[in-house]
């Protein structure tokens, strides 16, 4: 223990006067970060080669080992937003992040909240960290250890660690910052079709339609012709009163992109929404519409 | 068919013709850091804020800047979520119309102005401004 301290002692006194000097290293560092709706997630670490080394689990790293996926100073996590990660709820903040490496069955992930640790460390169980198990995964041969972020979501991402032949996927969730849901007693102020016009170079631009209607709990909008095929159903996702974002929606319903850039701002008379404005993001007018029935 | 940002840019200059194949694209916006409003300084003027004339380059700006210069008391009440809010001597909206004065093309703070005008001549308090520059552009 007291020789792994000096270790550490020694290694960042000298590491830390002189970050700017190149220097080769079998585990060079690394950094990759990914954002989703908000929350940014970060991965740094020293990644560590096989370089020829044959069995890397059972041998350079030992069962049952309490390892973090990297080298040299522990592999840290740190995310700006609370999140849960393979459905367990992660507070945001900077962990250092450990794997008990298992030859048969689940790994167990564990978060410290110590986030400077050093790889000899292998911290021991405490209440403060977060352990949940994982399911390691037999991918075709990688020489060097990388996390990566192979999936996004509009809810979340998967972020990866792999080296040699072990994959350990782990699922991110992260906190939706829009909800599609509006309350169908509410709806029925806005429902209807619209004479649109976007606003264009000397007013001309020809009328289209715009049709508010709801679906599964939704206030969608649709226009006819569509500016873009992909802009084919978009939820209308409240912002404040009777100001609205689209939010557009995949094949399948899913949102993939919620565009600020414009506010749709209807006019109610008597609970209901005769016409409306289409803002953007310098509040110029962008397109106004008024209800046809 | 312009790009779809494109088409948005368009929409809201309503200046540029629409041309095939346009490509420009507008820089997403970082998300800043959440803070308080400011409290509008006792006695606040628009002195500071740029004239006519100190726009020439950006007279496509000046629009704002004159509307901002009718209520310095109330833009002085709103923080900039555009990102520069905590730049050093930056203490309200009204600062991105002052000195360097952002505001000449920074859509995000044109958009606060013109929306935080909009609002007033509807007779929207400045709390009421407030909650509508956050949920517009927090």
């Amino acid at each position: 223990m007291l020789r792994s301290a000096l270790t550490v002692e020694l290694l960042l006194g000298l590491a830390l006067p002189l970050p700017l000097v190149a220097q080769v290293k079998a585990s060079e560092p690394a950094a990759v970060s990914q954002t989703v709706d908000g929350t940014k997630l970060s991965i740094t670490y020293s990644r560590p080669r096989a370089r020829t080394r044959d069995s890397l689990f059972g041998k350079v790293v030992t069962w049952n080992e309490v390892w973090t996926p990297g080298a040299n100073l522990a592999t840290t996590f740190e995310v700006n937003k609370d999140v849960r990660l393979n459905g367990h709820p992660i507070p945001k903040g900077k962990y250092s992040i450990w794997m008990v490496v298992r030859r048969s069955g689940d790994w167990t992930v564990v978060l410290d909240p110590r986030p400077d640790l050093y790889h000899e460390a292998h911290p021991d169980s405490t209440a403060q960290q977060i352990r949940f198990p994982v399911q390691p995964e037999e991918r075709p041969f990688a020489e060097v250890l990388t996390w990566s972020f192979p999936e996004i979501r509009t809810g979340g991402m998967t972020l990866a660690m792999q080296w040699g032949t072990v994959y350990v996927p782990l699922e991110v969730e992260v906190q939706p910052s829009y909800t599609l849901g509006f309350p169908k007693e509410g709806s029925s102020a806005y429902l209807g079709e619209y004479e649109y016009r976007w606003k264009m170079p000397g007013d001309s631009a020809k009328p289209m339609s715009f049709t508010v209607s709801y679906e599964n709990g939704t206030l969608l909008g649709r226009w006819n012709p569509l500016p873009y095929p992909e802009w084919g159903r978009f939820a209308l996702i409240r912002i404040k009163d009777d100001w609205f974002i689209p939010g557009f929606l995949d094949d399948k319903g899913a949102l993939y992109e919620v565009m600020k850039e414009m506010v749709f701002e209807f006019k109610l008379e008597a609970g209901r929404a005769t016409s409306l404005e289409v803002r953007g993001e310098d509040d110029s007018l962008m397109a106004t519409a008024k209800r046809k029935n | 068919m312009p790009s779809r940002r494109r088409f948005l840019v368009i929409c809201s200059v309503g200046l540029v013709p629409l041309l095939p194949g346009a490509r420009q694209l507008r820089a997403a916006r970082p998300v800043p850091a959440a803070g308080p409003h400011p409290t509008p300084r006792p006695g606040i003027t628009a002195a500071r804020v740029l004239s006519r004339e100190q726009l020439a380059d950006t007279p496509a700006a000046i629009p704002v800047f004159d509307q901002v210069r009718e209520i310095p008391e109330i833009v002085d009440g709103i923080r900039c979520q555009c990102g520069c809010a905590d730049l050093e001597d930056h203490y309200s909206l009204l600062s991105c119309y002052e000195g360097e004065a952002m505001a000449k093309s920074c859509v995000v703070c044109q958009g606060q102005g013109r929306l935080a005008y909009r609002l007033h001549r509807a007779g929207k308090t400045l709390e009421e401004i407030r909650h509508a520059i956050d949920a517009r552009y927090g």
